[in-house]
């Protein structure tokens, strides 16, 4: 792998909260245009890599690097700035706002390194409504909208903001299987658009294992396999971490 | 649809300059007893747009705010006797309350929610204290004059009262443009999910920081005016906490989160109150209290939130006939 392909590059970070390592060194990269899986059980610690590689939790120890820099000191909104960004597993639209203004602020403070006055923005923001097919919703209040909506407009949000990495965590949680067939279009579209790089934490395992061109499982805070979606299922440790050692032996035996 | 938008846009231009240009020739009209009383509108309209400025659009309450209102007093007092003409001294007092705001907002703006409001009390009653024992400088407890205007106290109320006019205009001007403009999404942003916001590239200390030195600015001009109105100023009237309860209430009568909101809040309040003094006079505050508790129930948008959030709804419900009709 071409060492200038990488944009996103964790090396080994840990949180601690006090004796419970919820994150133990943990390392991955990231190569443009990618799709990286992070998958594992309930409390494997897929968030909290997003919030500390997001900058909103401080790491206990490690260091993130994105396009070459250091950002593992910065503060959220200047990782944003710079183009790594995420959504939130629970919905965090800004209340009492329009949709159309949720997605405007993504467009007005997202990257800093391009026009984002007003005008520009609200054009932006106009884009990308066509784009997730919000255009119809848009003068309604985050309030009166459904949660698929709001999914696709945490969403619409991120890529108003022009970033180059998205952290997506569980778009797709409380989706019904028309829904995440959508949204998984949606993702796969964008992606190739936009020439985006995607951290996809996901629990439905048939969009993860549909849409990822990496996987990466974690269990107790360790990465414990990464590669291809079909080694993955196949390995040992993920279905013992999933399933339980009884059953893995089983699977393996035959 | 645009050329409509522009067209309602200019109307209510056209009737706020009416409504100015009204204001400015009614004095000739009316007795000193109504300039005072307009002239307490202005001047609460004033506070009550700053107040809604951190509470209505940020969600931060500054319970406390009234210090900024007491620093632009006392400033202006200080800096007058010391033989600074006005349209100096009030300036300066309003630079250092300003100062006042950036330097306690970096600490107490960490905090959210009722401990930033309980915050800036205490701060409000440490500022208080100092004024209180630095007899020295500003008279301690038994207050300080202003210097004397020569002039018969008709005019001088006149001017008061066109000062305190102006001041709410342009207050109420500069906080339709701050919260219209990108920094003013960043404000709303801040009110509507901090964390969000964070995350979206919005540099949310600065933001905070700067929208309370907006409030303190136009806060302590009021102060200062004030201060030169009355003549003479203490500490437990200008640090009082009634003056923001007031404006809280004008705000959330009027409609927190809109630009004219407070300004019909005072009107309301004021002119409720007025009423209230010279009817019933210990009945007075029990009165505000029940309006309150009434409008937050029933009515919690404010008069103005009411009427534009109607006035939107049916917009909606007109652009999806239109739709059922046209497909």
């Amino acid at each position: 792998m071409a060492d200038n392909d990488i944009i996103l590059d964790v090396r080994s970070i840990s949180k601690h909260f006090g004796a419970l390592k919820a994150v133990d060194k943990v390392s991955f990269q990231a190569r443009k245009g990618e799709i990286v899986g992070l998958i594992g059980p309930n409390g494997a610690g897929k968030t909290t890599i997003t919030n500390l590689v997001t900058g909103e939790l401080r790491k206990t120890e490690g260091e993130v690097y994105f396009k070459g820099i250091n950002v593992s000191r910065m503060q959220p909104f200047q990782i944003a700035r710079i183009g790594l960004t995420r959504t939130y597993q629970v919905v965090k639209p800004l209340q009492g706002m329009t949709v159309e203004e949720n997605i405007l602020v993504g467009s007005l403070f997202g990257r800093s390194d391009r026009q984002n006055d007003l005008n520009h923005a609200k054009k932006t923001a106009h884009e990308i409504m066509e784009l997730v097919g919000l255009d119809k919703k848009k003068e309604f209040k985050v309030s009166d909208v459904t949660l698929p909506d709001l999914k696709r407009m945490e969403f619409a949000r991120v890529l108003a903001m022009d970033p180059e990495v998205i952290f997506l965590d569980e778009v797709m949680a409380g989706l019904n299987p028309s829904e995440v067939e959508e949204s998984m279009e949606l993702v796969k579209n964008i992606r190739t658009e936009k020439q985006l790089t995607i951290v996809y934490i996901e629990h439905i395992m048939k969009a993860v294992m549909g849409i990822s061109d990496r996987i990466i499982v974690l269990h107790h805070g360790q990465k414990i396999c990464e590669g291809s979606p079909t080694e993955v299922c196949d390995n040992p440790a993920v279905i013992e971490a999933y399933l339980g050692k009884k059953y893995a032996k089983e699977v393996i035996k035959s | 649809m645009v050329t409509q938008d522009d067209n309602k846009f200019n109307k209510n231009i056209i009737l706020i300059i009416a409504a100015v240009i009204i204001f400015i020739f009614l004095p000739n009209f009316i007795s000193g007893y109504y300039i005072r009383i307009f002239t307490a509108i202005f001047m609460y309209a004033t506070i009550s747009q700053c107040i809604n400025l951190m509470s209505g659009y940020m969600g931060y309450l500054p319970f406390g705010h009234v210090m900024f209102f007491g620093i632009g007093a006392y400033m202006s007092a200080i800096l007058m006797k010391l033989g600074l003409p006005v349209f100096i001294a009030i300036p300066m007092a309003c630079l250092s309350a300003i100062i006042v705001s950036i330097i306690l907002g970096f600490p107490v703006l960490r905090l959210r929610g009722h401990y930033f409001a309980i915050a800036t009390i205490g701060m409000n009653g440490a500022i208080m204290t100092v004024v209180q024992n630095a007899t020295e400088i500003t008279g301690g407890a038994r207050g300080t004059t202003f210097p004397i205007i020569m002039a018969s106290p008709d005019v001088v109320y006149r001017y008061f009262y066109l000062a305190m006019l102006f001041l709410m205009v342009i207050t109420s001007l500069v906080m339709y443009v701050v919260v219209n403009s990108k920094f003013g999404y960043g404000i709303r942003s801040i009110k509507a999910n901090e964390d969000a916001a964070n995350s979206m590239g919005i540099n949310t200390t600065f933001t905070k920081v700067t929208t309370w030195a907006i409030a303190a600015l136009f806060t302590s001009i009021a102060g200062g005016i004030y201060g030169y109105w009355m003549s003479f100023i203490a500490p437990d009237e200008v640090f009082d906490l009634m003056f923001i309860t007031n404006s809280i209430i004008m705000m959330l009568i009027g409609g927190a989160g809109t630009i004219l909101g407070p300004i019909f809040g005072a009107f309301i309040v004021e002119t409720v109150s007025e009423v209230a003094w010279s009817g019933f006079m210990q009945y007075h505050l029990a009165a505000l209290g029940i309006a309150t508790i009434v409008i937050v129930f029933f009515v919690p948008r404010g008069v103005i939130g009411t009427i534009t959030d109607k006035i939107r709804n049916r917009r909606i419900e007109l652009s999806k006939k239109a739709e059922v009709t046209n497909g």
